[in-house]
């Protein structure tokens, strides 16, 4: 077994071709007749040109525009003046073609390599592409075509080009390894969206196999095997089988309603970190947004940002999810995460310190410039304000006159707003789930934050190995303040949801379908697998489930159920 | 010679997109058009020039125009970043 980076989920199984590096070395040579070579050199780049615009077109074809995307990098960066041109005039000056290529792109790979950017150092690798794809047409080197290898192929290579990316299909290639590339490298993503499961960066894998050998790509754990023994054989078949046909179940939710098995509906909706993530969960198909973590718009900062630009983001969320619920959470700073322009104090009890609420109340300018800024983009779709770490009534209520005291001012001056916007509680805290029923009197909607919720009522910290093992949300002491809590929504009338990793959880859910809770809010790639969970318990059977549960007396006694239970509705 | 400091607000900077559109905009004018960064000069109609600058959100750039119809040049630059380069 060799272990990599898990780039694309599923299981292949095949026959392994390998893909060997082609010698690129060329005789470095006083050119005389500049213009001829030039001509070779101006042939090659059109040829690399239209051979580019081909495989873009056929990706933008079969996998969307996206995808082509990188391959229209390369097209914008050979025909820039500082690249082709650099080449030409070393070739006009004697140089060989190969070694103006080799030269001006290793100068640029140099200069974007060292930078302290992600996506520009992707940009070095791309340039490396162009040098080698440019090479091997001066060279007159082809690859193998890839596009006619045999079906149940496993293709290992140090790294996949572009141009070999574009040839494969889902027909004839069961699995791809590499040695180099990670999660967002071009061949991670063309293999997840050609949905062939893919291991990279297996340190020596091409030295390890050769072709015919047979191999296992477990995409989803990042392990592979090569001429596995019958038994591991035979048991990666069986998982095959299973992914397979739990991908196509998953499928069939695709613009489903999210319901119970007898028909209840609840909402699913989707945390998120920047606008942009709202595409993801319209991509999804999330129903809304159920956490707005507005952090981003603070951390990746380096001042305060003004209402305007705060404003700006949150009307963009509101614009792509066009009408379906966003609830943002307001400033959740302190604990563990720190922003350095803030000047917060180093405290000793970070998590029970100057932090989220406390902080924002405490610095009531600062929080009412956010305030404005959701309070104005509410005009542009169904924007909800949520207050983190609330402990007690008086904080809520604060809040709700800071925004009264914005609609105000914003009907004075003309300024468009949605005059129903919500304010709701999270409910984190064991002092906000012990007051639930006073809170809910306040708040017009709460939504359970499980991390925390867990955090502070088992008393531990979850970064800590020694007592890690108390941090769970099937403590029974935790399953009763979720339970309370939503019951305590549930006798006031206003919607409770949760936006903590619990409400994707298979096992949870059913406990949670019968304490009523109403909104599910999940990382967006989760939301086909919860409708899933979802639409297989009724509301009687999680009943059931969830009366024994209560009884129970410990976290593993309550797991074990859980797990027999959820075992049986798979 | 006509130039303009401005600030850069798109969320992604100058990387491939915003700085390809830059060029493109920029090519049809007949004067030089370069960008000021980090006391650096670039010329604003290569893109792997633009990029090799790390040009990021929030970054000040000074966009300098010389020729027949440098005026024009400024204004289609400056409009061109104001309205967050395509991102």
């Amino acid at each position: 077994m060799h272990k990599g980076i898990a780039a694309s989920r599923g299981i292949g199984i095949g026959s392994v071709c390998l893909i060997v590096e082609h010698d690129l070395s060329y005789e470095k040579k006083k050119i005389e007749d500049t213009a001829a070579e030039k001509a070779r050199f101006i042939d090659a780049v059109e040829r690399f040109k239209s051979e580019t615009m081909e495989m873009a077109e056929d990706i933008k074809k079969r996998l969307g525009p996206k995808e082509a995307e990188i391959l229209e990098g390369h097209l914008v960066m050979i025909s820039d003046p500082t690249m082709a041109g650099e080449m030409g005039k070393m070739i006009d000056a004697g140089q060989c073609a190969e070694s103006a290529v080799e030269a001006v792109c290793d100068m640029f790979i140099g200069m974007f390599s060292k930078m302290d950017d992600d996506m520009m150092r992707q940009r070095a690798s791309d340039i490396s592409d162009i040098k080698v794809s440019l090479l091997k047409i001066l060279l007159g080197i082809t690859d193998i075509d890839i596009s006619k290898l045999e079906p149940g192929t496993i293709l290992v290579a140090k790294d996949l080009t572009p141009s070999m990316t574009s040839q494969i299909n889902k027909e004839n290639v069961a699995g791809i390894i590499t040695e180099v590339g990670g999660k967002t490298s071009h061949s991670a993503i063309l293999a997840r969206a050609l949905e062939i499961p893919a291991v990279l960066s297996v340190p020596d894998i091409t030295a390890l196999v050769k072709d015919k050998d047979s191999a296992i790509v477990d995409g989803t754990e990042g392990v592979i095997y090569i001429n596995p023994e019958g038994d591991v054989l035979s048991k990666y078949v069986l998982m095959r089988e299973d992914f397979i046909r739990k991908q196509a179940e998953l499928k069939s939710f695709v613009g489903k309603p999210t319901v119970t098995a007898d028909g209840e509906s609840v909402e699913l909706f989707c945390n998120i970190g920047t606008p942009k993530d709202a595409k993801k969960a319209i991509e999804c198909d999330g129903e809304g947004i159920g956490l707005f973590r507005s952090e981003f718009l603070f951390m990746d900062n380096n001042h305060l940002p003004t209402e305007d630009e705060q404003f700006a983001a949150y009307k963009e969320a509101a614009t792509i999810m066009g009408g379906k619920p966003v609830i943002i959470r307001t400033l959740d700073i302190g604990g563990d995460k720190d922003i350095p322009y803030l000047g917060l104090k180093k405290e000793e009890n970070p998590f029970l310190g100057y932090r989220a609420v406390r902080y924002c109340l405490g610095n009531v300018d600062s929080y009412m410039i956010q305030l404005r800024a959701i309070v104005r983009a509410s005009a542009f779709g169904k924007i909800k304000i949520m207050v983190p770490l609330v402990t007690c009534v008086e904080e809520i209520k604060k809040v709700k006159e800071l925004v009264a005291e914005i609609k105000k001012d914003f009907d004075e001056k003309g300024i468009d707003y949605d005059k129903d916007i919500e304010v709701g509680c999270m409910i984190e805290t064991p002092a906000a789930s012990l007051i639930a029923d006073l809170l809910a009197k306040e708040a017009d909607f709460f939504s359970i934050g499980t991390n925390d919720l867990t955090q502070y009522t088992m008393s531990v910290d979850r970064g800590n190995a020694d007592v890690a093992y108390l941090y769970s949300t099937f403590q029974p002491s935790v399953l009763r303040s979720i339970k309370h809590i939503i019951e305590c929504g549930k006798n006031a009338g206003i919607p409770v949801g949760m936006c903590g990793e619990s409400a994707a959880d298979p096992l949870m859910i059913p406990l949670l379908i019968s304490f009523g809770l109403t909104e599910f809010s999940v990382n967006p790639v989760l939301v086909l697998t919860a409708r899933c969970t979802i639409s297989k318990w009724s509301k009687a059977e999680a009943d059931t489930l969830a009366a024994k549960v209560m009884n129970l007396t410990t976290e593993a006694e309550i797991q074990t159920l859980l797990k027999t239970e959820s075992k049986a509705k798979e | 010679m006509v130039s303009q400091k401005i600030t850069v607000t798109n969320e992604q900077g100058m990387h491939m997109r915003p700085a390809s559109l830059f060029c493109q905009t920029m090519t049809p004018f007949a004067s030089d058009v370069k960008i000021v960064f980090n006391d650096t000069t670039f010329d604003a109609k290569s893109v792997m020039m633009l990029m090799s600058a790390c040009i990021k959100c929030g970054s000040e750039i000074e966009i300098q125009c010389d020729g027949p119809d440098e005026a024009d040049a400024l204004k289609a630059a400056i409009e061109l970043v104001e309205s967050g380069l395509g991102d």
